[in-house]
């Protein structure tokens, strides 16, 4: 075990080292130079390359990879052109909002995908299951910042039944403020006592969370419905079958059981693409997170805090394989003697 | 693309043919409406000129005396913040995501194909390298890299294509070395080898026709998911500009009118979701087809 | 636990907390805001960064008068209706017989927010401090020998030539009255800069600054200030928000569920939505605001700038825009002194424009001409001319690429010092800084190096005179400075290097919880929130 985990991390670290590696490329494909950017538009020669030189764009491309890696390991991760912060706090100011916004999506995912894709298991090919079927591959088709677009004007607008946008309600700001101890709305709400603010966030949250929750749905249940057909065959199902328990247990309990190893796995891999999903409907709801922050820094052309973000999911990403994989490997002895 | 690898077919199946391929279609009536809906979309695409009645309000033609009319006989999907015709645009709009699609696919297969086979079949340190350099940009959920890469390019259908590219490849690397290991490690293969075969003759003959028919259904199911990329990226201004009718950029430009001027962003958004809905139930549908299980489950 | 148990009841427990949420938490029906007087709020939905150019009042130039007209007040006020200034910190003023010596007799009992009272002697200082700074519209004060303070509550101007001094104390911009002893006394001017980029106020205004939230959506937050001189007796708001809110239908939402007050500008399609609705209010008003297309001078000669304004569409544009635009003519536009309508405008003449691009080898038939353009990201309207004028000029084998940028980065780009990275047009609104019309010409035409406002590097040294004397001119004799302003314009459209496109109409739209709202063009889009008395 102890071998398989440090293959694992050995191995997670050298993607990350490659993923720091790739970005710092993608940060010098930007057209334009950057030391005339920093010396401002009144600058004359010497001042740009006075610029360079401060910049260290005046060294090789192998000493400058390696300050910049040097930087990130550090917490220098630039600062951002458009809130003229350091990149690294202001992710740290917008992940919590999206991490909020990605979790209740993946709980509403699950709530529909789990009964969805026992009921498909158990009677496959059958209307049900075609129906079933049919939804989730809607749900994984679906373009959604087009969905965000027509809930919001179905169920805020035309019906008023949630709120439009943003992450809570205005007036709160000043009769109920929210004093922030963790950075997670739903967290210090609850933490300070300032309920009014709590029940504001959570229905703000439902209508974005319902659009993100889209494609972990469609992909759950179509994964769940995989996974419990697949172990259903299985030998110890036929002695459970053997043993007298009625269909809806064998699927429900037993079956389901099983299917949780894999289903958890892909839970946490569709979480980092989720977050990347964020990016698509947080300007339309104002929900202040990494979204909203990328879709401004794309419009003022913010390179550092664009690839400040990429990084960050991508690390994100990383860790969560990991995490999956160590935790199949506790689970299922036979993964690690692979 | 997030599928675990157990639900992909493995090495080895095959399309069934003659009695059990109409058996299978008759029992998958998914399958049937995901392919009769791809072929109309492809169809469109191809009629789009013939189809539209103002084919040149796909280019770059304005009417701005005509802005923002609702539906009616004359504009069926009513006319845009410019006046152009909406049901011409998503009429012409089928070239372009799905062409785009196409050739991202074409591009990670000519990619990932040879990379995938010599990693399967040489094995060793060459695996090794090549395997962990594809763990680098898998590292990154599609439209992150795309994202990245896009937002420090210059906006154009060009840079959707490399960009794309670029995050898909390594899923086909994947895929084939996978099925390039499996089939290398089989013993019909070391007794070609102890015949003489050259290793070419094994790739060729062997290993690529086993490899083939799951990286059909993986294409399949990732022209939606392209598609959707496509979409993701223009909605976001880094793709197709004006006056191109991607379908993704007709979105966003009518996002500020949705309110009074459903149509706008109504129309090319259902247009979207119908072809990755398509495509998509046309790659399960093919998939599923080639489980083995499902005919001994019947 | 029962693994499906288990699952039905966190479905049933997210559902129970999700309703309870739903209604317990949420504020969001058309209700009026509450009434105690310590939550009186007044948002106001603006789609571009406030505080953009920092926060000294003595050289702001940019979106942030929004603001700082709530925080600071100038001596005089121009009054849309009588076309004359109103007082403010001053309560009378006159003139001598030459024009020469202006006299401003102050108001008493007014308090700068750092609790000092403003006195003559202040209003000096902060003038000058402002004058020496040169920055934003000090111009206005170009006539201006000296200022002095002969008692606590007269101020006087001694001027160079004869300049309206009672217009320049109005201006929107530069003229405000401010403690300049807010950092301590005898600090230097960059100290006190950095003092007010806190941020701080240090004016007489009815609000003060609670909070700024740089680059984020509700970016200034003022409160109102206890001791203002006009007294908080009667309804008034006690605080002002200003919520930066990029897309219109988002605007139109939160104007329609009452979360903002007050939104400056939103497509006209969505803006003739809200008629009808009970509790939205629709103003519309002529402005003293044009959009111009800035022709990058430097990189395309005379030739392809008027083959270029001929190529624009502009009865199009106007139709397209919904009766958010009106037609202009030359670049003064209607209400201001100075404006003709007898000038050679230009109209939409796409033969012409042929004609005049073949002879430089472009046109249909020819080279292709490869232009780009920027215009403001969130601005629904520009965007609509960009396309157009993208189609008109595509017919003339003109390929023009768009770039819609935030505006700061619109605007950094095209003072970029490598001048390849510029773009061949740029689109912005202009609007004066007070009831004059020289700033099209101080601003948009005088030569720049670097450039700053003249975003089509235009360079002309006679025109350059003239435009350095026409206050002058227009200060000894109206008819003359009429003529003079005639000339300018007709060698600005001969020369083209920059067109108005259209003048710009406002279609404000408003809850009807306050009353009080008085559109005025000689301070544009700016709301003054004491003025208004919330009746909700």
């Amino acid at each position: 075990m102890i071998v398989y985990v440090a293959r694992r991390v050995a191995l997670a670290v050298l993607v990350v080292a490659g993923v720091i590696v790739l970005t710092f490329v993608i940060a010098h494909l930007v057209p334009g130079d950057p030391a005339a950017t920093w010396a401002g538009p009144h600058a004359s020669a010497a001042q740009i390359a006075a610029a360079r030189r401060y910049l260290g764009l005046d060294r090789p491309a192998g000493v400058q990879l390696l300050s910049y890696f040097g930087g990130i390991l550090s917490g220098n991760w630039g600062v951002s052109i458009h809130t003229h912060q350091p990149v690294l706090s202001d992710l740290a100011g917008a992940a919590p909002a999206s991490l909020e916004l990605v979790t209740a999506a993946l709980i509403i995912a699950l709530v529909v995908a789990v009964p969805l894709g026992l009921v498909s298991a158990r009677w496959p090919g059958r209307a049900s299951d075609q129906a079933i079927r049919a939804g989730s591959i809607l749900g994984v088709s679906m373009p959604i910042f087009w969905l965000a677009l027509i809930l919001q004007l179905v169920f805020a607008q035309r019906l008023r039944l949630l709120p439009v946008t943003g992450e809570f309600s205005p007036s709160l700001l000043f009769t109920h403020p929210l004093t922030r101890v963790t950075g997670f709305g739903l967290i210090d709400a609850p933490l300070t006592g300032n309920w009014p603010m709590f029940g504001s966030i959570l229905s703000h949250l439902l209508l974005p969370a319902i659009v993100v929750a889209a494609y972990p749905a469609g992909l759950l249940t179509r994964m769940i419905r995989a996974q419990v057909l697949d172990t259903v065959g299985d030998a110890h199902i036929q002695m459970v079958r053997a043993m007298g328990f009625g269909e809806g247990a064998v699927f429900g309990r037993f079956a389901m059981k099983l299917a949780w190893n894999p289903v958890a796995a892909a839970v946490a891999l569709v979480f980092a693409y989720s977050l990347v999903n964020t990016f698509l409907v947080e300007a339309i709801f104002d929900w202040p997170g990494l979204g909203a922050y990328t879709t401004a820094s794309i419009t003022s052309l913010d390179t550092p805090a664009i690839l400040g973000v990429t990084l960050f999911i991508a690390l994100v990403y990383v860790v969560a394989n990991l995490a999956v994989d160590i935790f199949q490997a506790a689970i299922d002895p036979r993964i690690r003697l692979k | 693309m997030i599928e675990a690898p157990s639900t992909l077919p493995t090495a080895g199946a095959r399309l069934p043919r003659g009695q059990s391929l109409r058996r299978g279609l008759a029992d998958n009536p998914l399958l049937l409406a995901g392919g009769l809906l791809s072929a109309l979309i492809v169809v469109i695409a191809l009629l789009a000129p013939l189809l539209a009645p103002f084919p040149g309000d796909a280019g770059s033609a304005t009417h701005p005396f005509l802005v923002l009319r609702p539906p009616s006989a004359q504009h069926w999907f009513g006319t845009d913040n410019v006046g152009r015709d909406v049901y011409s645009r998503v009429l012409y709009g089928a070239r372009i995501s799905p062409l785009i699609a196409v050739i991202v696919l074409a591009i990670s297969c000519a990619v990932g194909i040879p990379l995938g086979v010599t990693a399967g079949y040489f094995g060793g340190w060459l695996d090794e390298a090549i395997m962990r350099v594809t763990d680098i940009f898998l590292a990154f959920p599609p439209l992150l890299l795309a994202l990245a890469l896009a937002a420090v390019l210059p906006a154009s259908i060009t840079t959707v294509i490399i960009v794309i590219a670029l995050t898909w490849w390594p899923w086909y690397t994947r895929l084939i070395r996978g099925q390039a290991a499996s089939v290398a490690g089989r013993p019909y293969i070391d007794s070609c080898r102890a015949l003489g075969v050259s290793r070419w003759r094994i790739i060729f003959r062997h290993i690529l026709p086993n490899s083939i028919t799951p990286l059909i259904v993986q294409v399949s199911l990732d022209v939606g998911g392209v598609i959707l990329t496509v979409s993701a990226l223009s909605f976001l201004g880094l793709g197709a500009q004006d006056p191109t009718p991607d379908w993704g950029l007709m979105v966003a430009e009518g996002q500020d009118y949705f309110l009074t001027s459903w149509w706008v962003v109504t129309f090319p958004g259902i247009a979207i979701l119908v072809t990755a809905f398509a495509f998509t139930l046309l790659g399960d549908g093919l998939r599923d087809l080639m489980d083995p299980k499902r005919i001994f489950l019947r | 636990m029962k693994p499906h148990r288990a699952g039905l009841l966190l479905a049933s427990g997210s559902a129970l907390a999700l309703l309870l949420a739903a209604c317990g938490g949420s504020s969001n029906s058309p209700s009026p805001q509450p009434t105690s007087s310590g939550s009186q709020v007044f948002t106001y939905d603006t789609t571009a960064t406030v505080m953009d150019d920092g926060w000294d009042p003595a050289t702001e130039y940019s979106d942030g008068i929004i603001a700082m007209n709530n925080m600071y007040e100038t001596l005089t006020r121009y009054n849309a209706a009588t076309h004359k200034v109103d007082p403010l910190l001053a309560t009378s003023w006159s003139k001598s017989a030459n024009g020469l010596t202006w006299t401003f007799h102050l108001r008493h009992g007014v308090h700068f927010h750092t609790g000092r009272l403003m006195t003559a002697p202040e209003a000096k200082a902060a003038l000058q401090r402002t004058i020496k700074l040169g920055g934003g519209a000090a111009y206005v004060f170009e006539a201006v020998k000296t200022i002095t303070a002969p008692d606590q509550y007269t101020l006087v101007f001694h001027l160079k030539f004869p300049s309206p001094m009672d217009l320049a104390a109005s201006a929107a911009y530069s003229a405000y009255i401010y403690d300049t002893q807010a950092a301590g006394s005898g600090g230097s001017s960059s100290a006190l800069t950095k003092w007010f980029n806190t941020p701080h106020d240090a004016g007489t205004g009815p609000y003060t600054v609670q909070t700024w939230n740089k680059g984020q959506e509700f970016e200034v937050i003022l409160k109102s200030y206890p001791g203002y001189w006009g007294g908080w007796s009667g309804p008034h708001y006690k605080k002002v928000v200003f919520r930066v809110v990029g897309q219109d239908s988002t605007s139109a939402q939160l104007l329609r569920s009452g979360q903002v007050s007050f939104v400056e500008q939103v497509s006209p399609s969505v803006w003739q939505s809200f008629k009808g609705n009970p509790g939205i209010r629709t103003v519309s008003a002529p402005s003293w605001q044009n959009l111009l297309a800035q022709i990058n001078s430097k990189a395309l000669d005379l030739n392809l700038r008027q083959a270029i304004s001929y190529g624009i569409n502009y009865p199009g544009i106007i139709a397209a825009l919904h009766g958010a635009a009106v037609p202009s003519s030359g670049i003064i536009p209607d209400g201001l002194f100075g404006h003709s309508t007898s000038l050679p405008n230009y109209s939409y003449d796409p033969a012409k424009a042929a004609q005049m691009l073949k002879q430089a080898g472009y046109g249909p038939g020819g080279k292709p001409l490869n232009l780009s353009l920027t215009y403001t990201q969130g601005d629904s309207n520009e965007q609509v001319v960009a396309t157009l004028l993208k189609s008109s000029l595509a017919k003339l084998n003109v390929n023009l690429s768009t770039q819609s940028l935030a505006w700061p980065t619109q605007w950094a780009k095209a003072k970029s010092a490598n001048e390849a990275n510029r773009q061949s047009i740029f689109l912005e609104y202009w609007w004066p800084d007070m009831a004059d019309p020289s700033t099209w010409f101080t601003n948009l035409l005088l030569t720049e190096h670097p450039p700053y406002f003249n975003l089509s590097y235009y360079s002309n040294s006679a025109l350059d005179k003239q435009i350095n004397k026409v206050d002058e001119v227009t200060a000894k004799s109206p008819a003359a400075g009429s003529q003079l302003y005639h000339s300018m314009q007709v060698t600005v459209l001969q020369q083209a290097p920059l067109q108005a496109l259209y003048n710009v109409n406002y279609q404000y739209a408003m809850r009807t919880s306050f009353t009080g709202f008085v559109p005025n063009p000689a301070y544009a889009n700016v709301v003054f929130a004491y003025d208004l008395k919330p009746t909700g």
